[in-house]
C-alpha cells in the first residue's frame, strides 16, 4: 500500500479536498493586502519567538557596558551586538510597520467598495478590531526596549490612561502595575505583547477567516453582468494548487521585503535613544499614532470640560475623546450606509457619493491631523494647522461628492465597476 | 423543582461563582501603591543635579547662571519620577504674581519638572526663541509652554494647569533646601 493510500484511507482526503480546497479565491491585487497582514504577523511571530529566547523582561538594574543598566535594556543591546539578533530585532519592527499598513489598507479597499455591507457588518467590527489589537500590540512592544524613547512614549500612554475622567488614576494604575515607571510594568507589558497580543490576533484571525469563508468575500461588478447572463457563480481561482502557490510567493516576498528593509534602514537603535534618564528627548510617535499626537499638541490647555464632578481637559479630549469618536464612527460604517447591500457584490468607488466623500474626509483628516504633528518643524502655528484640519476635510467631502456624483450622471448610477 | 430548571440554576449559580472567584485576582492587577514604596519631597530636602557628571551633588546658588536652570531630585529620593524639579535662576526683579515670591531665594525658583498635561519632562530654555518670550519653560512632547517667572503659569500649548511651585530656601553654604510642598499636585491629574 502506498503511503498517499494509507493516509486517504484513514483521514479521507479526498473529500477534504472537495470540500475545502476549491474554494475560489479573488484575483486582484486589493485583495492581498488581508493576506499580507497575516504574513506580517507569521513573521512577527517567528521573530518575536527568537527575540523572546535573549530578551530579559526586567527593569532591575544589571552590571552592563561598564555601569548599571536596567535589565531588559542592557539584553536589548546584547541582541543588537550580534549581526543576526540585530537583523531579527530590525526584521521584527519592520513586518510590524508593514502589518499595520496592509491592515489600513485592508480597511480602505472593503471600505471604499462597499465590501462592509450586509451580511458582512460582523466581520467590518471584526477587522477593526485586529487593528486596534495590532496597534495595542506594537503599542506594548515600544515599552519593550526599555531605552529613553521606550519609556518616554509609555510614560506619555500612562498620562493618557490617568487623564481619563472619573476612573483614570485607578484605570492607569490597573494597566501598568502601579504609577509608571514602576519595576511591575516591564514584566506586565512583556505578557501583554508576547502573550495575550498573539493569542488574541490568532483568534480574532481565525474567526475573521471563518466568517469569510462561510460568507464568501464580494465579486467585482463584472461578475454581476457574468452571473445574469450565466447564473450565480463564485469566480476565482482555487485554494488548492494556485492560490497555495502564489501565497507561497507572496509570503517570500514579505519575508524578503522586511529583510531588505531591515538591512538598509536601521530602525529603533536603542543604543542611540540610551538608557532611561529623567529628561525627555524629542520625540514623536510612530506614523499610525501621529494623528493622536497631532490632536493633542492642537487642543489647547483652556479646552476643558467639567461633568459630573470630574474633568474632561485637553489630553482626554486629545487622546481619546477625539479618536474615540472617530473610531465609533468607523465601527458604525454598515449602519450608517442606509443604501441597499447587492449582498454579493463590491461597489465601484464612486457609486457612493456619500460613502466617498466621508472616507475621503476621515482619510484626509487624519492626514490633517499627523501633519499637526509636524507643525513645529514645518513652521506651522496653531491657528492656521487648526484652519488646515477643518477646512481640508470639508473641501475633500464636497469636491468628492460632485466628482461621484457627475460620474454618476456619465456611466449609470446603479452600475457597479 | 424539575429536572430541567435544576440544571439550568446550577449552570446560572455556577457561572456567577466563577466570575466571582476571578474578581480578588483581578484586584491584584492594581500594582504596589507608589507611595507606600517610595517617598515624596519633603521641607528640608537638598535638592542634588538629577543628571551630569554631578548627578547625585548639592546644587548651590553659584551653580548657574541667571537664565538657567537644572533638573533636580531631592537627596536620596531619585527612586519616584514625581519628584523631579526644575531648578531656574532668574532676574529677581523680573518675578511677578502669582509666583510664591517667599519660596523662592536670589531670583532661584523651583517648579515640578512634570508636565501638567501628559507628564513629559520639561526644559527650560536658554535661549531666545521666535514667538516664544523669554525666559520660558516648554514641553519636547506636544508643545505645552511655561513662564517661570510668574508662577508656572501655562503660556501657550495644550497643559490644563499651571506647573507647581517648589518652595525652596538656600542654607548658609548656598545650597539649595526644599522649604515647603508643592502648591498644587505634581503630574497629569483626571
Amino acid at each position: 500500500m502506498t503511503i498517499p493510500r494509507w493516509f486517504e484511507e484513514r483521514l479521507a482526503l479526498e473529500r477534504f479536498r472537495a470540500k475545502y480546497l476549491g474554494k475560489p479565491f479573488p484575483v486582484h491585487s486589493t485583495f492581498f493586502f488581508g493576506e499580507i497582514a497575516l504574513f506580517c504577523f507569521v513573521v512577527l511571530v517567528g521573530t518575536g519567538l527568537y527575540l523572546a529566547l535573549f530578551y530579559e523582561p526586567s527593569a532591575a538594574a544589571v552590571a552592563a557596558e561598564g555601569g548599571r543598566l536596567p535589565a531588559a535594556y542592557a539584553s536589548t543591546l546584547a541582541i543588537d551586538a550580534h549581526p543576526f539578533g540585530a537583523l531579527m530585532r530590525r526584521i521584527h519592527h519592520w513586518a510590524a510597520h508593514l502589518m499595520i499598513a496592509s491592515v489600513v489598507l485592508h480597511l480602505l479597499r472593503v471600505y471604499f467598495t462597499a465590501s462592509y455591507k450586509r451580511p458582512r457588518e460582523a466581520n467590518w467590527v471584526l477587522g477593526l478590531g485586529l487593528l486596534g489589537m495590532t496597534i495595542a500590540a506594537s503599542f506594548a512592544g515600544y515599552l519593550l526596549p526599555y531605552d529613553q524613547f521606550s519609556v518616554t512614549a509609555t510614560a506619555i500612554g500612562y498620562g493618557i490612561a490617568r487623564s481619563v475622567p472619573w476612573i483614570g488614576p485607578t484605570l492607569a494604575d490597573y494597566v501598568f502595575a502601579g504609577q509608571f515607571p514602576s519595576p511591575e510594568t516591564v514584566p506586565r507589558f512583556f505578557a501583554y505583547h508576547v502573550v495575550l497580543a498573539p493569542l488574541a490576533l490568532s483568534a480574532l484571525i481565525a474567526l475573521h477567516l471563518v466568517i469569510v469563508l462561510k460568507q464568501k468575500h464580494t465579486e467585482f461588478g463584472v461578475a454581476a453582468r457574468a452571473d445574469a447572463a450565466e447564473g450565480k457563480w463564485i469566480r476565482g481561482i482555487p485554494l488548492w494548487p494556485e492560490q497555495t502557490a502564489l501565497m507561497g510567493v507572496l509570503f517570500l516576498v514579505i519575508v524578503a521585503v522586511a529583510a531588505a528593509l531591515a538591512a538598509f534602514l536601521p530602525v529603533h537603535p536603542s543604543a542611540y535613544f540610551g538608557p532611561p534618564q529623567p529628561a525627555t528627548p524629542d520625540v514623536k510617535p510612530d506614523w499610525y499614532l501621529l494623528w493622536v499626537y497631532g490632536a493633542l499638541r492642537l487642543i489647547p490647555g483652556t479646552l476643558s470640560v467639567r461633568v459630573l464632578g470630574a474633568t474632561i481637559g485637553p489630553e482626554a479630549i486629545g487622546a481619546m475623546l477625539v479618536p474615540g469618536i472617530l473610531s465609533l464612527l468607523v465601527v458604525l460604517v454598515p449602519w450608517l450606509d442606509r443604501t441597499p447591500s447587492t449582498l454579493y457584490y463590491a461597489e465601484a468607488p464612486t457609486a457612493g457619493p456619500r460613502r466617498l466623500a466621508l472616507g475621503l474626509a476621515v482619510l484626509v483628516l487624519f492626514l490633517a491631523l499627523s501633519l499637526a504633528g509636524f507643525g513645529t518643524e514645518l513652521g506651522l502655528s496653531v491657528p492656521v494647522l487648526w484652519i488646515v484640519t477643518v477646512v481640508a476635510p470639508v473641501a475633500t467631502a464636497v469636491g468628492a461628492a460632485a466628482y461621484a456624483r457627475r460620474r454618476a450622471e456619465r456611466v449609470g448610477v446603479s452600475r457597479t465597476p | 423543582m424539575d429536572r430541567r430548571r435544576f440544571a439550568e440554576r446550577s449552570l446560572k449559580t455556577a457561572i456567577v461563582a466563577a466570575i466571582a472567584s476571578v474578581i480578588p485576582g483581578v484586584l491584584t492587577l492594581r500594582g504596589r501603591s507608589r507611595s507606600a514604596a517610595t517617598k515624596g519631597v519633603e521641607a528640608g530636602d537638598r535638592l542634588v543635579f538629577a543628571l551630569g557628571q554631578n548627578a547625585g551633588q548639592a546644587i548651590t546658588e553659584g551653580s548657574f547662571t541667571q537664565n538657567e536652570a537644572v533638573l533636580a531630585y531631592p537627596e536620596g529620593k531619585s527612586d519616584n519620577h514625581e519628584n523631579l524639579v526644575l531648578v531656574c535662576k532668574l532676574d529677581p526683579a523680573a518675578l511677578k504674581p502669582p509666583v510664591d515670591l517667599a519660596g523662592t531665594a536670589h531670583g532661584v525658583v523651583a517648579y515640578s519638572a512634570i508636565c501638567t498635561h501628559l507628564g513629559c519632562t520639561v526644559r527650560f530654555s536658554e535661549e531666545p526663541m521666535d514667538q516664544a518670550p523669554f525666559p520660558h519653560i516648554h514641553c519636547p512632547c506636544h508643545g505645552a509652554m511655561f513662564d517661570p517667572q510668574r508662577g508656572g503659569v501655562v503660556l501657550g500649548g495644550p497643559p490644563p494647569r499651571p506647573l507647581p511651585q517648589l518652595p525652596i530656601k538656600l542654607n548658609d553654604k548656598g545650597e539649595v533646601l526644599v522649604a515647603g510642598a508643592f502648591s498644587a499636585p505634581v503630574g497629569v491629574k483626571a
